[in-house]
């Protein structure tokens, strides 16, 4: 390996010539060395490494030296990126995270802007051409800082309050100063991040997994981009594959002229990706290239954050792709049919739940064609319910007792009500959005609800027969036609169930197909509780009925030795069975079990 | 407050509330609390279904008086005012933190998190501890002047306890003590001191 001048005994430059040691410079900076050996654009960093933190543990301070190879690396920094730290026309500003091998709770989170001050935001307001941008850059620095390295509340920003005194009620309801230079700054952050290494979550989790107390974490500086330079600069966020339905093309969204925090503030509206083309074609081809290398390199969906400064295109993040459980079996059976993953592991992609997600009832197609909307609002929590209206929880809770399906409607919901959210098929509010009492706790129940319909827009409904749909936010008039879906109607997911079939260390049949000694538990109420079930099913060739299709049923049947159970639908207990039955190890949520 | 007006508030926070639930919230033993709601039932202030308790219009009426009484001063004290405030910032920061344990964003779009991805969970229990953090020492400076709210705590943190060692039940479950269930009726408590509505966004 050659040696560079920004390579000392504390802290390493990343350059994409080789990739070092997870242990050394953490799961970050690692992920980060990965994309630039794979040629791929990720603003300039440099790691101090976790033998640093060891350093910092033993002694209580940073260690010697540091000082020295930290400024060459800021200055090594300020030459890949053209810019000046703290000082200059062109400011840098930096990024400082934490990242030990294996991420853990309880660790420092990121501090953004590192290197504005008064003198630097005048030269940032002159260069983007936006002083409130450079003000608001010089506030968010302050805010993170506080909250995170000194641990404090911070005060709101007043209205027409100067920067600088309110710099001041910072520091006041901290008990602590902020260094003056932006050096004094980031050398306070990177021992933050040392400190938080023993904060009482890390301590715990090290403790719960094992992990050795002395292996310490890195920190990772990174220069920032901005995406709000000038018209061929911008921001966005690109999958490749859509998430939501699993089609094999990238789906995305780029805001010209935009930081990430503009696009998350909700105050513009994003463009198509069609824009990105037009405004910055180069940046575009790189970042569809880009897509498709992570996307084969780690045999995933990619969720990948981008920023173009100037024209050109730098990856901030790259990830995993959430998707939605349509789009989950649609890219899995897809990838195995494109030979970029096995049968295994297209199998394991999907979990039971997101099975029952797929298959759960939903409005017949059509069937709110000629239904009247009779409310309509947020949909804060899926599903479909059905049932009279009732405006008051305890006569929700009555009625439902005496067997009537009810949807509980009230103005909002605090918890005076969650007697009768627990028995009400549905719950429709007048106020709130999708942080409301009426949304959190409906989405804890998995109970299908509506908020913010209007005031005065349900009490109207009291006492007549509804149709909630927790998805698309509309309550119709009358008992609308509900279907369920069935688990062979769609061809990816017949694909999937043959395979699972063929995988499945325990049978699952169909009512139709159960065997004739099969063990019945439809009739014992004992067995809806699946921590019963071992006693009930020692011995039985197979088992139908209670909680047996449930993932612990699944459980315990493959515990006691079934052959077979029986379920409906059939796909979500075989996955089940692989998930445990592959693997016996145990996942850490179980071990309290 | 007099133990029989905490029971009382016990019964107000948790509003349908047993024995058992009242003695987690006030920190009263539990043969004091069985003697005392039967004598808040006898008096008319509270009624009895199934084991479990609910204030009477009567008492709802006597409570707020004995919350004025108790804290009237409280409400005009700059030091609590200022920690309660504290609260409420800290409040919308959890707000949204569960916001994002139930909800993911696909693509623009809200869907509900149905808990496949492992990493999403812990990130989000990871920002729990920090705003845990945070409340800690607002609960200190509100414990200052009403001493029996230090309980949300330790009640607090054996709930993030339990989900940081992998029940996720325990962030917003609402028929346990969750993370999420302790915090509203820690809310709820003070909204009581403070005699505020709550304000739903």
């Amino acid at each position: 390996m050659t040696s560079t001048p920004f390579e000392g005994r504390w802290l390493l430059a990343l350059d994409g010539r080789d990739l070092p040691e997870k242990k050394l410079i953490g799961g970050k900076g690692w992920s980060i060395a990965h994309m630039l050996r794979q040629g791929l654009p990720v603003p300039p960093a440099f790691v101090i490494t976790t033998e640093a933190c060891a350093a910092y543990l033993q002694s209580g301070e940073l260690p010697q030296g540091l000082d020295e190879e930290l400024l060459s690396a800021m200055h090594w920094l300020e030459e890949e990126t053209g810019r000046t730290y703290g000082r200059g026309e062109s400011p840098l500003l930096v990024s400082v995270r934490s990242g030990a091998a294996i991420s853990m709770p309880g660790m420092m989170d990121t501090v953004l802007n590192l290197g504005i001050n008064a003198e630097t935001m005048q030269a940032f307001a002159d260069e983007c051409g936006d002083d409130r941008f450079a003000c608001d850059t010089y506030r968010r620095f302050h805010e993170l800082y506080g909250e995170i390295v000194l641990k404090a509340t911070i005060p709101e920003l007043g209205a027409s309050e100067a920067l600088t005194a309110w710099r001041t009620r910072i520091e006041e309801a901290a008990g602590q100063t902020i260094p003056e230079t932006p050096f004094g700054q980031l050398k306070a952050t990177i021992e933050a991040v040392f400190r938080s290494w023993t904060s009482r979550r890390a301590k715990r989790y090290r403790k719960h997994h094992g992990i050795p107390d002395d292996l310490g974490t890195a920190v990772t500086v990174q220069a920032m981009v901005f995406g709000n330079l000038d018209e061929n600069s911008g921001t966005g966020v690109l999958f490749s594959r859509n998430p939501l339905t699993g089609e094999p093309v990238p789906y995305g969204e780029y805001l010209r002229c935009a930081q990430g925090e503009d696009v998350v503030s909700g105050k513009f509206t994003p463009q198509h990706l069609d824009d990105m083309q037009s405004a910055v074609p180069d940046a575009y081809t790189a970042l569809i290239n880009a897509a498709g290398k992570l996307e084969s390199s780690n045999r995933d969906v990619q969720d990948i954050e981008f920023t173009v400064q100037h024209g050109k295109l730098y990856l901030l993040q790259a990830r995993t792709a959430k998707r939605s459980p349509a789009a989950a079996v649609r890219i899995a059976v897809d990838m195995f049919r494109e030979g970029v993953i096995g049968i295994e592991d297209a199998i394991r992609r999907i979990n039971p739940d997101q099975v029952h997600s797929i298959l759960s009832p939903r409005l017949g197609d059509g069937a709110a064609d000629k239904a009247q909307v009779v409310a309509s609002g947020l949909g804060v929590s899926h599903g479909v319910g059905i049932g009279t209206v009732v405006t008051d929880a305890d006569e929700a809770e009555r009625r439902a007792h005496d067997g009537e399906d009810v949807v509980l409607a009230t103005a909002t919901t605090s918890p005076d009500d969650v007697h009768g959210m627990l028995v009400a098929r549905a719950v429709i509010t007048e106020q709130g959005g999708s942080t409301s009492h009426a949304a959190v706790v409906g989405r804890a129940l998995g109970l299908p609800s509506v908020v913010g319909c209007g005031e005065g827009s349900i009490s109207g409904l009291q006492g007549e027969v509804v149709t909630v749909d927790g998805e698309h936010g509309k309550v119709y008039r009358g008992a609308l036609a509900v279907v369920t879906p069935c688990e062979t109607d769609d061809g990816r997911l017949a694909q999937l169930l043959e395979w699972a079939r063929e995988h499945s260390p325990l049978a699952v049949y169909r009512p139709d197909e159960a065997p004739q000694d099969t063990l019945d538990l439809e009739a014992n109420d004992d067995a809806a509780d699946p921590a019963n079930l071992p006693a009930l099913i020692q011995g039985a060739r197979g088992a139908r009925g209670g909680a047996i299709a449930s993932e612990q049923g699944v459980k315990a049947a493959l515990d006691a030795g079934l052959e077979f159970i029986v379920a409906e639908p059939t796909l979500p207990a075989l996955l089940a069975a692989i998930h445990t039955g592959g693997t016996q190890e145990s996942s850490p949520s179980r071990e309290n079990d | 407050m007099q133990d029989l007006q905490l029971v009382m508030h016990g019964i107000a926070v948790k509003k349908y509330a047993t024995v058992e639930d009242i003695c987690s919230i006030t920190g009263l033993k539990e043969r004091s609390v069985s003697d005392l709601v039967v004598e808040a039932v006898t008096k008319g202030r509270a009624n009895e279904a199934n084991g479990k308790y609910l204030l009477t219009p009567t008492g709802q009426i006597t409570l707020k008086s004995a919350y004025t009484k108790a804290y009237g001063a409280l409400r005009s004290d700059g030091e609590f005012i200022a920690a309660y405030t504290d609260f409420e910032r800290v409040n919308n920061d959890l707000k949204q933190a569960i916001t994002d344990w139930q909800t993911i964003e696909l693509g623009g779009q809200t869907v509900a998190n149905d808990h496949s991805d492992a990493d999403y969970d812990a990130a989000v229990i990871d920002r729990i501890g920090d705003i845990d953090e945070r409340v800690e020492g607002v609960l200190t400076r509100l414990g200052q002047h009403v001493p029996r709210l230090l309980r949300y705590r330790e009640k607090l943190l054996s709930a993030l306890e339990q989900a940081e060692d992998g029940d996720i039940r325990w962030v917003s479950d609402a028929t346990i003590e969750s993370y999420h269930t302790v915090w509203f009726e820690l809310h709820e408590d003070l909204l009581r001191i403070m005699d505020r509505e709550r304000e739903e966004s």
